[in-house]
């Protein structure tokens, strides 16, 4: 007598070792994006402490660092001196810019955050979570850099500390700002 | 010597559990009894080699023996001895002994008071628990041995993790190991019931007092996990939906779910396939969580070694249980109807079934979002977005829908309740909850969270003073004794009702710990030099020293803040950033000051040459938290330790 459940049952459990199967082979920071290699999405929206509106759309053929981000995020609090030494050495080239997306959060949070821990490039307020939508993202810190075509050419999950950050430097934006061939991850 | 005797004693055991798997089945089967008996006996037998296994891993850590690689990885010669003995569960392979060995104690525990009370399930019993054994044996034999020798013996060891150098952290994982491997007893008695054909509810009777043990100890596992997370990770928040702590709550959730409904089965032979259900998942969910810890899978705070051939391991194994438990269950189940329907929708059976939905919706929840990196990786469809803000967003609505069920479930009619003893029971506490949601308001709580909590907490806080009162009234008067005295009697002489509602005092209590410190917790992160203050709410935080100190296998950098409240020097603290130089990691020491019942929390999570930045918390009524789960803790003791029920 096999009934409606038992099958529902089974199914439910295959596809959950199948899940887990799949996953023993892969490393859970370096996540494949569809993303890569595709035009990136535009970012548009509030800049978390002046209001004032920010679009990427004007940022046109330049390499652009976006970070998603939050004040909740523990992991965001060990990568931020990097990513304030990332813009001071990037920064000064006209041909880099970078931006931090606030992701769920709460506007005096954020503020509090950026004030507390000091910040010198501006974030974008992710007022209905659209952007992170639109780029995937599933936490934070998530980075992605875009070339100057606008093609999303590198993603990372977590933290940039240790080599995560010295790959990034090295192997991801030197190369692109040089225009040299940057190996696709 | 000794180490090769304790690993010689775990091969043995790893045969002896074959035998414990495959002798009870077939002394039933061709009807030999004393078959049946060397199965015991091979349980029993486990037990004392699998001891001899941990005695012997215990004595290579307590004598500095490196030519153990294990120790060599996990232990140090200037580690202090509470911790040497400890370094046996810091990493995979010791871990995996102490689960076997927890395992085999709890069998041998079981067989040993069960054997002739229920001589029909047992040797069914025996079979599954030694083949879970036999499972992890297998591992620890062929995967991950932890009594490998190295050559060259290292002159020194690489020291344990100084994260995890911590009292807590001592006690956390033989705690959450009790407990989930706990649940491996209702579950082996649920599939010795499924084997036997004794559905009936002898197998819930049976397992009440080990379902409760393996809770309160994955309980207070967790609750130890939180401590630990909170002030030495230095994260000043006890839980961070981190991947490794879902996979303990999980089964709790479920397991939580099951203690409840196996009430309906015993009062009113319903949901003998539900109870079934459950406890298969709890059992597979602890197994899962197993697997999610140890094989890297899932991206956590815990970073344990990954690898992926150990997890391809323990898959196997979890398939061959999932395909074991639920195939059972599903071939067998056909026997069972449940032959009552619910009479009425406004009944306690109704309030089990609510109970168990939201507890199941809880943990689906949990399990689909933790899951979900793996999943988005494998259907590539990355298009949605979730951090601890997501799981706050859906675990609050389920969370009040469990608390108000633990008001009304207590105190409702079976069958079908009444206008009556709705009205009785429910008039005066929905009056009080609504009087205490607005004096929260007026007092300035106006967060959905604080105003829903005060509602919630004060409605059940009244049902079950309520309660209380109502039954000491009944006894004063009818042994015509004094009210404390008539308490206490009537206490005792249903303990298992009452032992279960001070275990939901317990909720309360950390329900409201929970609210005060996640919504009235004050943080600032402000760079400081010596001479500096730093306002927090009320009390101001001077930066006086920083200095070195060192203790026995670290040194630090040491920070000197006095507190103060007004004028008032409330104490020195000393947060600490900690290297501990053999594994070259740094740590950050939090200082706490307890006031109130809350904590002003220090932590320097960064000391540059001149300047250190400070991370200071407010977290008000945080210690009802653990208070909380203490009394939970103190409610299923009293219910394990109950005495019969007597007639007033």
């Amino acid at each position: 007598m096999i009934k409606t459940w038992h099958f529902v049952l089974v199914i439910i459990i295959a596809g959950v070792l199948s899940l887990f199967y799949k996953g023993l082979w892969g490393d859970p920071r370096a996540i494949p994006t569809v993303l890569i290699g595709t035009q990136a999405p535009i970012v548009s929206g509030p800049e978390v402490r002046t209001g004032e509106m920010i679009s990427t759309g004007r940022f046109q053929g330049k390499v652009i660092l976006i970070n998603f981000w939050a004040s909740w995020c523990l992991e965001c609090r060990t990568e931020h001196e990097n990513l304030l030494a990332l813009n001071r050495r990037f920064g000064s080239n006209p041909d880099f810019v970078m931006l931090g997306i606030n992701y769920q959060d709460r506007e005096e949070d954020a503020r509090q955050y950026l004030q507390v821990n000091g910040s010198n490039f501006d974030h974008v307020r992710d007022l209905k979570g659209m952007i992170s939508i639109d780029y995937g993202v599933y936490g934070v810190p998530e980075t992605f850099v875009i070339d100057q075509k606008g093609v999303i050419r590198y993603k990372y999950v977590g933290p940039l500390v240790g080599q995560a950050y010295s790959y990034l430097t090295e192997s991801v934006l030197q190369p692109l700002l040089e225009r040299r061939p940057f190996p696709s991850s | 010597m000794f180490i090769e005797i304790g690993h010689f004693a775990v091969i043995l055991a790893l045969v002896l559990s074959v035998v414990g798997i495959v002798s009870p089945v077939l002394g039933l089967k061709t009807n030999r009894p004393d078959w049946v008996r060397i199965g015991r006996q091979a349980v029993t037998l486990n037990f004392f080699l699998v001891s001899i296994g941990m005695a012997a891993m215990i004595y290579s850590f307590l004598t500095n023996d490196y030519s153990v690689r294990y120790v060599a990885a996990t232990s140090n010669s200037k580690l202090p001895i509470f911790y040497k003995v400890a370094g046996l569960w810091g990493g995979h392979e010791g871990s995996l002994l102490l689960w076997v060995w927890i395992l085999t104690a709890y069998s041998t525990l079981v067989v040993w008071m069960h054997w002739r009370t229920q001589p029909v399930t047992m040797p069914y019993l025996v079979s599954v628990q030694s083949l879970i054994m036999f499972g992890f044996l297998a591992m620890i034999v062929f995967l991950s041995n932890p009594f490998e020798r190295i050559f060259p013996v290292p002159l020194d060891g690489k020291d344990l993790n100084p994260l995890l150098q911590d009292p807590a952290m001592v006690v956390h994982p033989p705690m959450l190991y009790l407990g989930y491997v706990g649940f491996s007893i209702p579950f082996a008695f649920a599939m010795a019931a499924l084997f036997s054909g004794r559905l009936g509810e002898e197998w819930i009777k049976v397992t009440q007092r080990w379902t409760l043990f393996a809770w309160m100890a994955l309980t207070t596992g967790i609750l130890m996990g939180g401590y630990w997370a909170y002030y030495e990770l230095g994260w000043g928040g006890y839980w961070g939906w981190d991947p490794v702590e879902n996979a303990s709550f999980m089964p709790w959730l479920v397991g939580t779910a099951f203690l409840h409904s196996v009430m309906v089965q015993e009062k009113r032979k319903m949901f003998k396939v539900w109870n079934l259900f459950l406890i298969i998942v709890t059992f597979s969910l602890s197994l899962i969580g197993t697997f999610l810890v140890r094989s890297g899978v899932l991206s956590s705070v815990h970073s344990f070694a990954t690898d992926p051939g150990r997890g391809l391991y323990i898959l196997v194994f979890l398939s061959v249980m999932l395909a074991l438990g639920f195939g059972t269950l599903i071939v067998r189940s056909g026997k069972l109807k449940s032959q009552i329907e619910l009479d009425s929708i406004i009944s306690k059976e109704s309030a089990f079934l609510f109970n168990n939905l939201f507890f199941l919706v809880a943990a689906a929840t949990v399990f689909l979002v933790t899951l979900y990196p793996l999943l988005i990786e494998t259907l590539k469809t990355a298009k949605v977005s979730v951090g601890p803000p997501y799981y706050n967003a859906v675990f609050m609505p389920v969370a009040l829908g469990l608390l108000l069920m633990m008001g009304i479930g207590p105190s409702i009619a079976w069958r079908k309740a009444s206008t009556d003893n709705l009205k009785k029971n429910f008039l005066l506490p929905t009056l009080i909850a609504v009087i205490a949601t607005v004096a929260a308001w007026l007092i300035g709580i106006r967060t959905v969270f604080g105003m829903a909590g005060a509602l919630t907490v004060s409605f059940v806080a009244s049902t079950i003073f309520i309660d209380f009162a109502k039954i000491s009234a009944l006894w004063a008067r009818r042994h015509e004794i004094n009210y404390l005295l008539a308490f206490y009697q009537a206490f005792t002489n249903n303990q298992r009702r009452y032992a279960g509602i001070v275990t939901h005092i317990g909720v309360l209590v950390m329900v409201v710990g929970i609210i005060a410190s996640t919504v009235y917790q004050v943080e600032k992160v402000v760079p400081m030099r010596i001479g500096d203050t730093m306002q927090l709410k009320e009390y101001t935080i001077r930066m006086v020293g920083l200095h070195e100190v060192s203790g026995a296998n670290w040194t630090a950098q040491e920070g000197l803040f006095e507190v103060y409240k007004g004028e008032e020097l409330l104490t020195v603290l000393r947060p600490q950033k900690r290297l501990y130089p053999v594994s070259q990691t740094p740590t950050t020491e939090a200082a706490l000051y307890t006031i109130h019942l809350g904590h002003v929390f220090l932590t320097m999570p960064e000391v540059g040459s001149d300047s250190v930045t400070v991370r200071g918390l407010i977290n008000p009524l945080i210690l009802l938290v653990w208070i909380g789960g203490g009394i939970m803790a103190l409610g299923v003791i009293l219910n394990i330790f109950r005495p019969r029920m007597k007639t007033p």
